[in-house]
C-alpha cells in the first residue's frame, strides 16, 4: 500500500509537471489537440463513408460499427494521455544515455521510462470521445447502460495489451543500436485494434485474441456492451494482464543485458 | 550555364547517396521502415476490404468491383508512404531551431536543395525495396493493375514530393518565430493524408466532396496514382494533378521563400 501510495504521489509530480510544459506554449497546445481531433476524425470518417455504400462490416451495423470506434478512440486517448510521449522518446532516451539516470533511480525503471510524461493535451479528446461513446450507445435499441461496468475490467485490460505491445517493441531497440522504424511498425499494428475483430477470420482471429490480442483492446469490450457476455472472455481479461506483465518484466530484463550505456 | 549545372547536378547527386548511405547504415531500421511495414498496412488493408465485400454481399460498391478495391488497398498505403515527409522535416525544423543550420548557410548549397536531394535519394531507396510488396501481392492475387502505367504513377508522386517538401520547408520557417513547431507539423502531415486520399478513395465520398477534393494538389500523392493504374480513372485526372502540383508548389515556393528572407533577418545564429 505504501508502495503503491509512493507510485501515485511520483505519478501525480509528473501530471503537475507535464500541465505546466503542456501550457506553456499554448498555440502549440491548441494546434496539438486539433491534430488529434484530425486523427480521431479519419478514423470516423472511414467507417462512415464505407457505410455509405454497405449495411453492415462483419457484423456490425452502422450504429454498432460507431460504438467500437469511439471506444476504440476513447482507449487509444488513455494510452496517448499516459505512455504514448514517453514512448516517442525512448529511442532518443536509449541512444542519447538518458537510460542510465532513469536505472539509477530508486523506482522501478519501466515505470520511469514509460510514465516520465503525460500528455495533457489528448485530455480533450478523451472527453471528446468519451461524449462520443455515450452518443453511440444511445442509438442502440434497448442498451442497458449497466453494462458500461464491464469497462472498468475491460479497458484496463486492452491497456495493459497496448503497453506491453509497445514498450516491447521500443525494448527491442536497446539490442539494435538503431531501430527507430520500430515505432512506425507500431503504429501499422495498432490498426490491428483499429479494426473490428469479425473482419478477421479462423486462425488469425484467434491470434489476434490469445497471442497479440488486439481485439482486447476494442472490439471485445464493445461486444461485452453489444451482445450476450461470454465468460471465457472474462477469465481472459483478467489473466491476460498479469501473463503479459510478467513476459513484459522478463523481457525488459533480457533487453537490459544489451544496453551498453551510451553516457559513460 | 553547362558548367553550373554540371556542379548543381554533382552536389545534388551527393547529398542523393549520402542520405541512401546514412539510411542503409543500419540495415535492420531501413529493412522495417521499408519492407516489414508496408506489408503489415497491406495485410491489414487487404483484410478490411475482404471483410467489407463478404458482408455487403454485393459484387460492386460504388462502381467498382472486389478486385479493385483491393487493388487500392494494396497501392495506397504503399504510395502514402512515399508521399509524405516526417524524418527530414523533423531534421529541418530542428536544424533552424537549434541553430545548427548556421554549417549549412556557409556551404554552397541552400537549405532548400540539401533537403530536397537527400529527400529524394532516401525515397528512392525506400521505394525501390517497399515496391516489392504491393508488387508481388499484386501478381500473386492477380489484381487489377495497369502495369505500364506505373513509372507514371510514380513519376506523378515523386513530382507531388517537390510540394511535400516545399511545405516542409515552409514549415521549418516558423521555427524562427516559435519555439514548438512539431505540432505545425502533425497538423499539416495529418491534414495532408486525409486529402491524398490514402484512407478511403475519394470517388467514394460525396460527390460535392470527392469533385473539391480532386480539385486539389493533394490526391496526386495517393488517389490519383492509385486509381490511375488500378483503371479508376483516365490519364486526364493524372495531368490535372501534374498541373495542380505546379501551381502549388509556385504558391509555396513564394510562401516559403518570403518566410525565409524574414526569419534570416531576425535570426539571432544561436549556437553560433
Amino acid at each position: 500500500m505504501k508502495k503503491l501510495l509512493k507510485y501515485l504521489s511520483l505519478y501525480g509530480a509528473f501530471f503537475k509537471a507535464s500541465f505546466v510544459a503542456d501550457l506553456e506554449y499554448r498555440f502549440n497546445f491548441i494546434l496539438l489537440v486539433a491534430s488529434e481531433c484530425i486523427w480521431y476524425g479519419t478514423q470516423l470518417l472511414l467507417y462512415e463513408v464505407i457505410y455509405r455504400h454497405t449495411n453492415i462490416i462483419g457484423d456490425w451495423t452502422l450504429e454498432q460499427m460507431r460504438v467500437f470506434v469511439f471506444l476504440a478512440l476513447f482507449v487509444d486517448s488513455i494510452y496517448m494521455i499516459l505512455w504514448d510521449p514517453n514512448f516517442s522518446k525512448f529511442n532518443d532516451e536509449v541512444r542519447k544515455g538518458n537510460l542510465d539516470l532513469l536505472l539509477t533511480k530508486p523506482v522501478n525503471s519501466m515505470f520511469m521510462i514509460s510514465s516520465q510524461k503525460v500528455s495533457v493535451s489528448h485530455i480533450p479528446c478523451l472527453l471528446f470521445t468519451g461524449a462520443g461513446l455515450i452518443w453511440a450507445l444511445q442509438a442502440i435499441p434497448d442498451f442497458s447502460w449497466y453494462r458500461l461496468f464491464w469497462l472498468f475490467l475491460l479497458i484496463p485490460s486492452g491497456l495493459s495489451v497496448i503497453f506491453v505491445g509497445r514498450l516491447a517493441l521500443n525494448s527491442t531497440a536497446i539490442i539494435f543500436s538503431r531501430a527507430d522504424f520500430l515505432q512506425y511498425v507500431w503504429y501499422s499494428i495498432f490498426r490491428l485494434g483499429l479494426r473490428p475483430d469479425a473482419i478477421y477470420k479462423g486462425f488469425l482471429r484467434y491470434i489476434l485474441l490469445f497471442v497479440l490480442p488486439f481485439a482486447m483492446v476494442a472490439s471485445i469490450p464493445t461486444r461485452f456492451l453489444l451482445e450476450p457476455v461470454q465468460i471465457g472472455f472474462i477469465a481472459w481479461a483478467v489473466a491476460m494482464p498479469v501473463l503479459l506483465m510478467t513476459f513484459m518484466n522478463w523481457y525488459w530484463k533480457f533487453c537490459m543485458r544489451f544496453y551498453s550505456s551510451a553516457s559513460s | 550555364m553547362k558548367k553550373l549545372f554540371i556542379a548543381f547536378w554533382r552536389r545534388n547527386l551527393a547529398f542523393s547517396e549520402l542520405a541512401i548511405v546514412s539510411n542503409l547504415e543500419y540495415r535492420f531500421n531501413f529493412f522495417i521502415d521499408a519492407f516489414v511495414q508496408p506489408l503489415i498496412t497491406v495485410g491489414i488493408e487487404l483484410l478490411m476490404w475482404f471483410a467489407i465485400f463478404e458482408a455487403a454481399n454485393a459484387a460492386q460498391i460504388g462502381g467498382f468491383g472486389r478486385e479493385s478495391y483491393l487493388a487500392y488497398g494494396v497501392w495506397a498505403p504503399f504510395l502514402g508512404r512515399i508521399a509524405v515527409s516526417w524524418m527530414y522535416e523533423s531534421m529541418m525544423v530542428e536544424e533552424v531551431a537549434s541553430g545548427s543550420i548556421n554549417v549549412i548557410l556557409t556551404r554552397p548549397i541552400s537549405f532548400y536543395e540539401y533537403y530536397l536531394s537527400q529527400l529524394m535519394g532516401y525515397k528512392i531507396a525506400t521505394t525501390f525495396i517497399s515496391m516489392i510488396a504491393p508488387l508481388a501481392v499484386s501478381l500473386i492475387f492477380d489484381l487489377p493493375i495497369h502495369y505500364s502505367r506505373l513509372p507514371i504513377a510514380i513519376g506523378l508522386v515523386f513530382y507531388y514530393l517537390f510540394l511535400v517538401h516545399t511545405l516542409s520547408f515552409v514549415i521549418s520557417t516558423f521555427a524562427f518565430y516559435m519555439t514548438r513547431v512539431r505540432s505545425l507539423t502533425l497538423v499539416k502531415n495529418l491534414t495532408l493524408w486525409l486529402l491524398a486520399g490514402e484512407l478511403v478513395p475519394i470517388d467514394l465520398m460525396p460527390p460535392a466532396i470527392a469533385k473539391f477534393l480532386l480539385l486539389s494538389p493533394f490526391p496526386a500523392g495517393v488517389y490519383t496514382p492509385v486509381a490511375y493504374i488500378t483503371g479508376r480513372v483516365g490519364s486526364e485526372l493524372v495531368l490535372q494533378s501534374f498541373i495542380s502540383v505546379t501551381i502549388s508548389t509556385i504558391i509555396a515556393i513564394a510562401i516559403g521563400a518570403w518566410l525565409w528572407r524574414k526569419g534570416l533577418q531576425s535570426y539571432t545564429g544561436t549556437g553560433a
